[in-house]
């Protein structure tokens, strides 16, 4: 069977081969050149100690690659779309499932060996332009704290391997029930987007309860490391937050309506409010509510488990569509 | 001592390679075999005859395990059609759409065969494409439809099985071409240890390979058994009398063909024949087939022959 896979199916993994290794040359070269670049900003900075300005004065890498490494949120879809979705409706349009079932290989070891071999492509495949983009960011990780980001955190760590093996079930499973390529293209790419945005907006957010910190707008805050933010404002006198949504006048995150006149007369320029605004300031305080960065692994691991679980019950269903089923 | 007469001039019949009984299959809604009852000694090639749409192609399926009756039971080789390698080692199942991988030669699919199969025979297949002039290392997708179908008859036989089910195999294949496979199939039989079902639409070459007769129409089965016995039980009985109710009576009449001189009956006898306003003829193999497909379409015919007989 696994001759007969590789026979079958080379022209697409040589593709996918190729596109890996273009993708690992061009990041490794500008990567290589970032983390030169981002040594030596550090080291200049720390010459006249202006390290803490660092993240808002460096750019790193250019807008193509940086734009490159974005579209990488796609990968694991290409894997459904151009693996997944053929590997059984293919066959079934040209009718060649019935070669390969009246040779001497049960079902289901035909499906087990072609779903096995693709599975272990599929998460070469998102392990590697994981492990890329990982490696290739970390020095914008480090300046910009933003790892833990959506759009961030679903390009780097396992979760790109989770969401290819998930793609790729999803592929064959709606292969298996539709029988027809295209119809289960869409399907794939639907279900796909459908699944992904949802666990990101709905669920992620949940793994773990978020952290919610109060501080005094005066001394500001920042959790250590690259956290999450969820939702973040001010709560005024009234114990109430307030609306920031405003084109008035901005002290310090506070409308001016809601600051006596001594906060604004001097808000130009260099600013040392005087005690009446200083005391009216104490009765605001911000809030942060967050994922600190410590569970940054935790959560790649949740949602690694729900991509996971998730596609071995697409095989599931392929496995029970094809098997239950007439040829 | 038994007599003479009791024995059949055919040999006793040995073990049966395929027994179906009342196997039945739907599709929703749709019955495409109803109550099949059949029997194929071993070492026979069976033809499988039946207007289109009659359900050859899903007793075929259902003979190889690639369907599962909705009712009824199937015995192929002694067991049970599984999902077993061993099984599926000594079927041979050749679907009319002849699928192969396009894109992969013929000599991939030797390569293939030989990893899927215990037996295989790849040098057989060589030899008889090379005789084709069939070039091994093309794409199958690129080969002519005969052609294709020469690769998929080569590999079909390569496998080596007790049972080939074929599909209107011969279709795509030129007379000479279609003769040539169908003595091939004659030869692995007289050798031993081989059963072919065969289904086709061209009678002629089916009388000159098979002995033994599988009629389907309206998803029943219509005849199955021995041709020449099948062939000694009908006879064509033609005569000026219109009144057929004695003959009826008697013997079943398949199909009645009425002409304003004489009346055509192909009857199922059922001892001799004593009117002696009818002449008997021996019916042949086509007769026969004609006779019971044309049993569907006897209301229209009736209607057309009464026009007829009006001008």
């Amino acid at each position: 069977m696994t001759w007969l896979v590789w026979r079958q199916h080379r022209v697409q993994f040589y593709l996918g081969a190729a596109l890996l290794a273009a993708l690992a040359v061009l990041l490794v070269i500008t990567g290589v050149q970032m983390a030169s670049q981002y040594h030596s900003a550090l080291v200049a900075c720390a010459a006249n100690h202006s390290c803490a300005n660092l993240s808002s004065t460096l750019f790193l890498g250019s807008h193509a690659v940086g734009f490159l490494v974005i579209m990488t949120l796609g990968a694991p879809i290409l894997v459904g779309l151009f693996w997944g979705a053929p590997l059984v409706a293919a066959e079934a349009e040209a009718g060649t499932t019935q070669f390969a079932w009246m040779q001497s290989v049960t079902r289901k070891r035909w499906l087990a060996v072609k779903i096995g071999w693709m599975l272990l492509a599929a998460a070469i495949w998102g392990g590697v332009i994981s492990a890329l983009v990982t490696w290739w960011s970390g020095p914008n990780n480090a300046e910009q704290l933003n790892a833990f980001q959506p759009g961030r955190f679903d390009l780097m760590g396992t979760v790109p391997v989770a969401y290819s093996l998930f793609a790729l079930a999803l592929g064959i499973a709606a292969g298996t029930l539709l029988r027809r390529v295209l119809p289960a293209m869409a399907v794939t790419l639907a279900g796909f987007i459908a699944v992904r945005v949802a666990v990101t907006l709905w669920l992620r957010p949940h793994y773990l309860s978020a952290v919610t910190v109060f501080y005094k707008v005066t001394s500001g805050f920042t959790p250590p490391g690259p956290y999450w933010r969820l939702t973040s404002g001010i709560v005024g006198p009234n114990g109430l937050a307030i609306d920031q949504n405003t084109n008035a006048n901005v002290v310090g995150g506070i409308p001016a309506s809601y600051l006596p006149a001594s906060c604004t007369a001097q808000s130009r320029g260099a600013f040392t409010p005087p005690a009446s605004c200083t005391q009216a300031l104490a009765h605001f305080r911000g809030f942060l509510t967050y994922q600190p960065a410590a569970r940054y692994w935790t959560f790649q691991g949740i949602e690694t488990g729900i991509f996971l679980v998730l596609a071995a019950a697409l095989i599931g269903v392929t496995a029970l569509a094809l098997l239950r089923h007439d040829a | 001592m038994i007599p003479m007469h009791e024995v059949p001039g055919s040999a006793l019949p040995g073990p049966a390679a395929i027994n179906t009984s009342a196997l039945s299959k739907r599709y929703g809604k749709v019955t495409a075999l109803s109550t099949c009852t059949i029997s194929i000694p071993e070492g026979r090639i069976s033809a499988l005859i039946g207007p289109n749409g009659a359900g050859k192609t899903t007793l075929l399926r259902l003979l190889a395990g690639l369907a599962r009756p909705t009712a009824g039971q199937v015995t192929v080789n002694g067991t049970t059609p599984r999902q077993d390698p061993a099984f599926l080692a000594d079927i041979g199942y050749l679907a009319q759409e002849i699928p192969l991988y396009r894109r992969l030669s013929a000599e991939d699919h030797i390569h293939a065969g030989a990893h899927l199969n215990p037996r295989w025979d790849a040098e057989s297949v060589r030899e008889r494409l090379t005789g084709l002039k069939i070039p091994l290392g093309r794409a199958v997708g690129k080969l002519s439809g005969g052609q294709r179908a020469q690769v998929a008859l080569a590999l079909i036989l390569a496998k080596r099985p007790r049972l080939l089910l074929l599909d209107e195999p011969v279709a795509a294949l030129d007379p000479l071409a279609r003769r040539n496979f169908l003595r091939v199939l004659a030869d692995g039989v007289a050798v031993g240890g081989l059963t072919v079902v065969l289904s086709s639409h061209l009678v002629a070459d089916l009388e000159r390979v098979c002995d033994h007769l599988i009629m389907l129409a309206s998803s029943r089965v219509q005849l199955c058994g021995d041709i020449e016995e099948l062939l000694a039980e009908h006879q064509i009985l033609t005569g000026p009398r219109k009144d057929t109710t004695a003959i009826e009576r008697s013997h079943r009449v398949v199909q009645v063909t009425r002409t304003p001189r004489q009346t055509t009956l192909l009857v199922r006898l059922n001892g001799p024949v004593i009117d002696p306003a009818f002449e008997a003829s021996d019916v042949s193999l086509e007769e026969l087939v004609l006779g019971y497909m044309g049993q569907d379409a006897a209301p229209a015919m009736a209607h057309l022959t009464t026009i007829g007989e009006e001008k």
